[in-house]
């Protein structure tokens, strides 16, 4: 859904480091050099960036489209 | 007992302590992990949430943020003066959030909470806490208290706090000619080759693994992997809530403090 806080197996804070990771990886770093740079040194806390998906948005749209939906409705 | 500081940084402390037992490197191990004070939120009232998330997801992801901590002017909540369950100036501080995307999808980082002493604010400002779309709400008052790492480990002060045997390798260079299997085999790096001969590039990083010896070609592996009695290696790193050498000190006086009720329990037993 959205980037956990805290790394859940060591408790380290990886949420801060999510959109720099992401926006890195698009413009097509390795991961691993990304990764090591945000200074993320166990596996722990390399899956916990490496596995996420972001899936807020797409879950943000649906309501977005119930909001227009219920505009449409008021509107006839 | 001598103490070195093999390195050290805001986050990271790593030290080389010799002439104590284990049970001392251990005692002092599990008081970081789980007496060592920290301030965390801990309990959140919501005025207004219309975002995707639940309540409850957002009061943990808040509990998580780390917060940096005044040891000094607060009171753990069991101690403090006024015995009240919802707290007073001396062991609370309350942050409040106050967030609305007005015109497009926005993301609510934790450096929008407000804390009320600027002393206790998130470690970062750039944690997600919530996206919100166009229209949506958030906000709650959160009350940020001290706790132990025993209670929850929201409430650790450390992401990583390991003690190691400080390593001993011994590399005959007698018998020892022409072969890499070792130094290749070591996940550490720990060996390398100096013209033909295998030497020790970083003893430290040594976590006697084995793998070395189990590699040797040989019946009877030259290489020996053992360590030094009681000599270790304590490790720590912060969650940022607290500099790591402050850490260290807290703990050194929670155990002194454990150590002076056991005795005086003890001798309340003798009479």
């Amino acid at each position: 859904m959205i980037i956990p806080v805290r790394c859940f197996t060591c408790g380290k804070l990886v949420g801060d480091k999510w959109e720099e990771f992401a926006r890195r990886i698009k413009t097509g770093e390795n991961a691993s050099d990304v990764l090591d740079s945000l200074d993320l040194s166990r596996y722990c806390c390399r899956r916990m960036l490496l596995s996420n998906v972001e899936i807020i948005d797409q879950v943000l749209r649906f309501n977005e489209e119930t909001e227009k939906r219920k505009e449409a409705h008021n509107f006839y | 007992m001598k103490i070195e500081v093999q390195e050290k940084d805001e986050k990271i402390i790593r030290l080389i302590v010799k002439d104590v037992d284990v049970s001392l490197m251990n005692s002092l191990r599990r008081i970081i992990v789980s007496e060592v004070p920290s301030m965390s939120i801990d309990e959140v009232v919501v005025i207004e949430n219309s975002s995707i998330l639940q309540d409850e997801i957002i009061s943990h992801r808040l509990g998580l943020i780390p917060l940096t901590t005044d040891l000094e002017g607060y009171n753990l909540p069991e101690n403090c003066s006024c015995a009240s369950e919802f707290g007073c100036n001396l062991c609370r501080v309350t942050l409040t959030m106050n967030s609305e995307a007005r015109d497009q999808t926005q993301t609510v980082y934790s450096g929008e909470l407000v804390s009320e002493n600027p002393a206790v604010i998130p470690v970062s400002d750039k944690i997600p806490i919530v996206k919100l779309s166009k229209g949506q709400k958030l906000k709650f008052e959160a009350y940020a208290r001290l706790g132990k790492g025993k209670k929850h480990a929201k409430w650790q002060p450390v992401s990583m706090c390991t003690y190691k045997y400080y390593p001993k390798i011994e590399v005959p260079s007698k018998e020892c000619k022409d072969c890499s299997k070792c130094v290749d085999i070591c996940p550490k790096r720990v060996l390398g080759m100096k013209g033909k001969r295998v030497e020790i590039k970083n003893l430290l990083a040594c976590n006697l693994c084995m793998d070395c010896v189990d590699e040797c070609p040989k019946n009877v592996p030259p290489i020996k992997i053992t360590w030094e009695k009681n000599a270790y290696i304590l490790s720590i790193e912060s969650t940022g809530v607290l500099p790591p050498e402050k850490i260290i000190q807290q703990t050194t006086k929670i155990l002194e403090e454990q150590l002076t009720e056991l005795k005086r329990e003890i001798e309340a037993i003798k009479k």
